[in-house]
This record gives structure tokens, sequence and C-alpha cells, in this order.
């Protein structure tokens, strides 16, 4: 069973979040048949498999809104009708997000059940039981017979009353009606009899069939005599197995860590043939000849292994969608918590980015967006005094910009004063007063990256204690992106993570101090520069000078690795982004921009800072990959 | 009358409601060796059809109409093996 829980974990977030989405077509445009229909198929695949574990509860609940869907038919959709199937479903996914930490329901889940069933059954005639997880033996007798396991088949079994025929049904005309029927059998209750015993006018037949319409559609069709009805959703041949699995043709789903070794073995080959580059230069001194069919080899090995970096990175590359599944349920907790309406919306959730990237991404954007709620939306009154609306808005936007993702969270709240930030960030100690008001705006709504920084008044259960934005500046940094901020006061806040779309291969500038050479990361260098040497001045202890009239803090490379600079008229910078302000480093000299496997440090490196990892170059030399924020810090 | 006998042959045709399954009943009954025709049948009572289940008897020209032609006619051809 153990080994089932993290794809029920998938799978079930996947169907809550098929269900919200549904729900939330359906308060748009309650009839709407396909979305009826949809949402049914959410729910009731669900509830075959949160009946796998140990979620009784949860089989209660959603067998309870699968009536209501059933029902949507003949009796519309009302507006409490969805609340309480939306309520259903949060619930559901706060009982799968117990499974996951606790392996168990809280025992209040019964009570919580019985709330939300009673919510939904005001008027609920109980249907009969529809579940998967469970087929009757008639059900698999009759897909032996006549399923091929290649088509998604519910399975009925109608058992007419004897005396319907006396109230003007005709069982058959009712299954005729069926849509995609597949198969159907009628057998006798008990042996025929002789004719002569034959009572004509008493239904004598239970109606067995296959369709390949939706449960939801089979019950409409039957749904005057559904007390006499079963309907049995069969698994397919690739479903089998207790979990319903993807449903795209020729799908498969593989255990990430594969794809990693795959992604592993494909960076070694990458570095592996840069050394038959290195290889044939070498050779093309005493052999040119040789020399070339070397680069021949290369060249069309060069082309294998790019296009199975490729195939890597694509299969690696997933939407970004289920990240966020959870997003809309917490949005509402949050809204509810605070007294603060609030409106989500998520554009953009079908990017693509890769994997891991998009698992690490819901915290910070959770983060985010808690703070959005918790700082930026005002409350009630306050907008109303401003003239804004009561339910304020918060969106969360994907896109794709070059080789980028960009997540932009933006909310209409009361934006970042850049003043207030500054004279908080005073008050805590954060920074002396003069450097804050040296600081330009932009810059000071950066200090909200600070560490230990925060704005709120009081700490607030919902922004948490102890944990700022510079979590989210954290962890942008470790997926190598970064965060971007822009607030108009008075109109709302948008904040940015900008982020690399694929983490197999980082892209460094190697850069040279001294006799040695390093690589850095190319998404955290913002420019490189070639000054005069005159134009850096000392300020302090330290040293500065002045880029696009802003001021930029000089450090040493060489210096911090324990070795010093060259006299030289020229200097080379090299322009990072520390949480309040660029940094520039001066290096004695700029290389290669190479793609690179950067492994993370390990062993006796693992505790040197300011290293994040190293790479193999082409010629064998192991290069040290720079960690500049840490490494500036 | 959707229910007779002709040439040896009992006849369903048309729309078969459920009185027809006395008639057919009483047909089958006094005709043991009378063939089913289908042909012209376009709806069976579930009444009428049980009462060919029960019977037994072989159906000489098969339904043109669909559902019973791909549903039922199996069902009752089957019985014959």
């Amino acid at each position: 069973m153990d080994d089932l829980l993290p794809h029920f974990l998938v799978e079930a977030r996947e169907l809550i979040a098929q269900a919200s989405d549904d729900f939330a077509g359906l308060a748009k445009d309650p009839t709407r048949r396909t979305t009826i229909d949809s949402a049914f198929r959410a729910i009731h695949t669900l509830k075959g498999s949160v009946a796998i574990f140990d979620m009784a509860a949860a089989v209660h609940a959603l067998h309870a809104a699968e009536d209501v869907l059933a029902r949507a038919g003949e009796r519309p959709l009302t507006a409490q009708d969805l609340t309480a199937l939306v309520a259903v479903v949060d619930q559901t996914d706060r009982w799968v997000d117990a499974m996951e930490r606790d392996g168990a329901l809280a025992s209040s889940a019964g009570s919580e059940a019985e709330a939300l069933v009673s919510r939904l059954a005001s008027d609920t005639v109980l249907l009969p039981a529809l579940d998967p997880s469970a087929p009757s033996p008639w059900a698999e007798a009759l897909a032996a017979v006549y399923g091929d396991g290649a088509e998604s088949l519910v399975a009925f079994r109608y058992a007419p009353d004897p005396e319907c025929f006396f109230r003007g049904d005709d069982p058959l005309a009712i299954v005729a009606k069926i849509p995609e029927l597949r198969a159907l059998s009628l057998l006798p209750v008990k042996a025929w009899p002789a004719l002569d015993a034959f009572e004509p006018f008493e239904c004598a037949v239970t109606i067995e069939g296959l369709s390949a319409a939706s449960p939801g559609d089979i019950r409409a069709t039957m749904r005057f005599v559904i007390d006499q009805v079963e309907i049995v959703a069969l698994p397919t041949r690739e479903e089998s197995h207790a979990l319903p699995q993807a449903r795209r043709a020729g799908s498969l789903r593989v255990e990430s860590a594969r794809i990693d070794a795959l992604a592993d073995g494909v960076g070694e080959l990458i570095v592996a043939n840069n050394a038959l580059a290195h290889l044939a230069d070498e050779i093309g001194r005493s052999d040119p000849k040789v020399a070339a069919r070397i680069r021949d080899a290369h060249g069309t090995l060069s082309r294998a292994v790019s296009d199975m970096q490729h195939a890597v990175m694509e299969v690696r590359m997933v939407t970004i969608g289920p990240t966020l599944r959870r997003l809309p349920r917490l949005v509402r907790e949050i809204s509810d918590s605070l007294g603060k309406p609030v409106t989500l919306g998520i554009t953009g959730e079908t990017t693509e980015v890769d994997k891991g990237i998009a698992d690490d991404l819901f915290e910070p954007i959770l983060h985010i967006v808690r703070n959005a709620l918790d700082h930026g939306i005002e409350p009630i009154a306050v907008r109303r005094r401003s003239g804004k609306p009561e339910t304020g808005i918060v969106t969360v936007s994907i896109r794709r910009d070059g080789d980028a993702a960009v997540v932009a969270i933006a909310d209409d709240g009361a934006g970042i004063d850049p003043v207030r930030i500054r004279d908080v960030a005073v008050a805590r100690g954060v920074l002396a007063r003069e450097v804050a008001d040296a600081l330009d705006d932009a810059q000071a709504m950066r200090l909200i990256f600070t560490p230990g920084f925060s704005t709120a008044a009081a700490v607030t259960g919902v922004s948490g204690r102890g944990v700022g934005m510079d979590a989210v500046q954290a962890a942008a940094e470790r997926l190598g992106g970064r965060v971007e901020i822009a607030s108009t006061a008075g109109q709302g806040t948008t904040i940015r993570l900008r982020l690399p779309l694929t983490a197999i291969l980082t892209r460094l500038l190697i850069v040279h101090v001294g006799a040695e050479r390093y690589g850095v990361p190319l998404d955290r260098i913002l420019e490189t520069a070639n000054i005069d040497s005159d134009r850096i001045m000392r300020v302090g202890l330290g040293r500065a000078c002045v880029l696009r009239e802003r001021t930029v803090a000089v450090l040493s490379l060489a210096e911090m690795l324990g070795g010093e600079d060259r006299l030289s008229p020229f200097t080379k910078l090299l322009v990072t982004e520390t949480a309040a302000e660029p940094i520039g480093v001066i290096v004695h000299g700029f290389g290669d921009r190479i793609d690179a496997l950067v492994r993370p440090k390990a062993g006796l490196m693992a505790n040197i800072p300011g290293v994040s990892g190293t790479t193999t170059l082409g010629d064998g030399c192991v290069l040290l990959v720079l960690d500049l924020p840490a490494l500036v810090a | 009358m959707s229910v007779q006998l002709a040439d040896g042959m009992i006849r369903l045709d048309g729309d078969c409601p459920v009185e027809d399954a006395e008639t057919l009943l009483a047909l089958l009954q006094e005709h043991q060796s009378a063939s089913v025709s289908l042909r012209h049948c376009t709806r069976l009572h579930l009444a009428t059809a049980q009462v060919l289940l029960a019977a037994g008897r072989p159906i000489a020209e098969p339904p043109a109409e669909p559902f019973l032609r791909d549903h039922l006619l199996p069902l009752l051809d089957r019985l014959r093996n």
C-alpha cells in the first residue's frame, strides 16, 4: 500500500484540480453538460482512488458530491450546491495533505465528512453505489466477454421490477437509448419456463450491458429507473491496477530519478565530447589529417549528443499547472482567515518548465501570494475608502520569456511604500540611516528580501513568523533564478520570479584570476564592464565606482580567494546583484562562455564557502564554479 | 395488428407494444414449428422480446432496425446454439 501512496498523491491532486476547474466553470455556466460530466468523472475517479486507502470519510463525502453531480441533469446546480461541492474538494485536498504528512486522516475526519454531506444532501436521494475499486462480479464477467480492455467502458445492470410492465415501463426502450451501447445481454431471472407456464406480463429478465458513454450520461438515460440500476466504470487494460493511470494515449509515467540519471549521463557525454575537440586541436599540431577526421567524428557526435540532450530536456519538461493546483484552495483559506475577499486568477499554467524547477516553485509562489494577501491587499474598509472594489485581485501568471520562465504574482493592493521600507529597515537595524537614504526606491524595495526583514506591524498567523521574503529570494536563487519587484503606491505590487527553463546545463562564463580559471553562472551576472582603474574610488573601508549612474560597491575576486590584483590601467568588472544593490567584482580576464554540467560540491569541497559546484572542462581540468552571492555576502 | 401469422411465419411488424406479448405467446404455442420474422419490426417491447427469448424459435428474417439487429438478434440467435 505504501508504494501506492506517492502515485495516489499525484493522481488525487490532479483530480482535485480538475474538479476545482470544472466547478469554477460551472460557477459561470451551471448547466454546461460537458463540464458537469468532467466534474463527475473527476470526483468519481477520486472516490475510487481514496477508497484504496483508509479514507472512509473522503469516500463518504465524495460519494455525496458525486450524487449531486449525477442529478445535475434533472435538477440544475445551485450556487449552494457549487459552494458545497467546492468545500468537499477543498476538504479532500486537506485530507490528501494529511495522508502525505501523517499517513492517516485525523480523527475529526468523520465529522468533517458528515458536515459536508449534510450541506450537499439537503434533498439528495442516495443513488446506488458506484465504486470502481470493488467491481462487481457481474461487471467483471461482462467485461471479460465483451470488453477488449482498449476502450474505457461502463457496465450497467438493470433489474426491472417484475411488475414494471403494468406501470408502463419498457426497459428495452430505456436501454435502447443508452448512448454508445457496446454490448447487451437479457438474462432470465429464473430459467425460462415452458411457454405454457409463461406469464407474458411479468418482467422476467435482468438487462446487463456495456457502454462507452460516461457514467453520468448512462445515469441520465436511466434516471427514471435509477433505483433498479447498478453502474460500474470498468478499468481499461492500462488502468487495471489499482490507480487510474495517465490517460493520454501512449504516455508513460517514469520515476523522475531515472530521468535524472539519463540527464546526468547526457551531461557526462557532453563533457566527454568536448574533450574530443580539445584532442583534435592537440593532434592538429603534429597530424592535421587525423585531426580533421577527429573533428568530423566530433561534429557527428555533437549533433547526436545535442539531439539527445534536447530529448532528455523535453522529457523533463512539465507544465507548471500541477504545481499550482493547491493554490486556489489555500488562497480561499487565507482569504477567509484574514477576512479579505480575494479573487485568484491563474494564467499560463500550461507553460512548461524543467521538473526540478516546477517541483520547487510552489513554496516561493505561495509565500509571495500569502504576503500579497496579508500585506498587499487592504482591509475591506480601506479599499472602500480608496474607491477600489472590495474584492482584491491576485493573479499568478506564468509565461516563457526566451530561455526563462517568468512567474509574475500581482496584487491590486496598497503597493510597497519605499519610504516606509527605509524607515523600517533603519528601525530594525538592517541599515544605517545614511545608507538607507542613499538607496533609490527600487533598491529600497529590494530590502524586503533582506533576511529578517518584515514590514508587518504585527506578526500574523498567515505570513508566519521569522520567514520573510528572503526565503523567496533564496528559493529563486537555488533554482538558478532571481526575483524582481515592481510596485506602485496605492495600485499594487508585482513580484516576478525569473527562472531558467531547464536545469540540466548551466551557462557559465569562465573568468581568469591570476593563473586560475573559475566558472560563474551567466544568470548571476548583470553585466561585464571594462573600466578605467582610476574610476574606482576608496569609500571608507571599501571601494566603489559609478556605473550607469549607479554606485556599485567593488570587491576583488583575487582578494576574496586569497590572492591579489595586478596593477593595471584598466579593470575588468563582473557586476552581480545582491539583495539590495549591485556589486562589481574585479577579475583579471574573461574567457569563454560554456554550457556545463555543474555537479554539486561534495566531499572535501562541501565546506568551502562561495563555491557552488564543479564542472569538467574539455581539456579534463576541473573548474570551480563560484557562488557569487555567497562570496560577496 | 403488429403480430400475425402469414405463410407459416410469425411476423412482428412495426412497433410491437406490450400487448403483443400475449398474442405472440399464443401464436407460438399454437404453431410449434413456425419461425419468426422481425424484418419489419421497428420496436419491440421487453414483454414481447422476452417471449421470443423464452420460446427460442428461429428468426427466419432478421430485423433491419439497428438496435434490434445489433443487440437483440445476437441474443435470440445464441439461444439456438
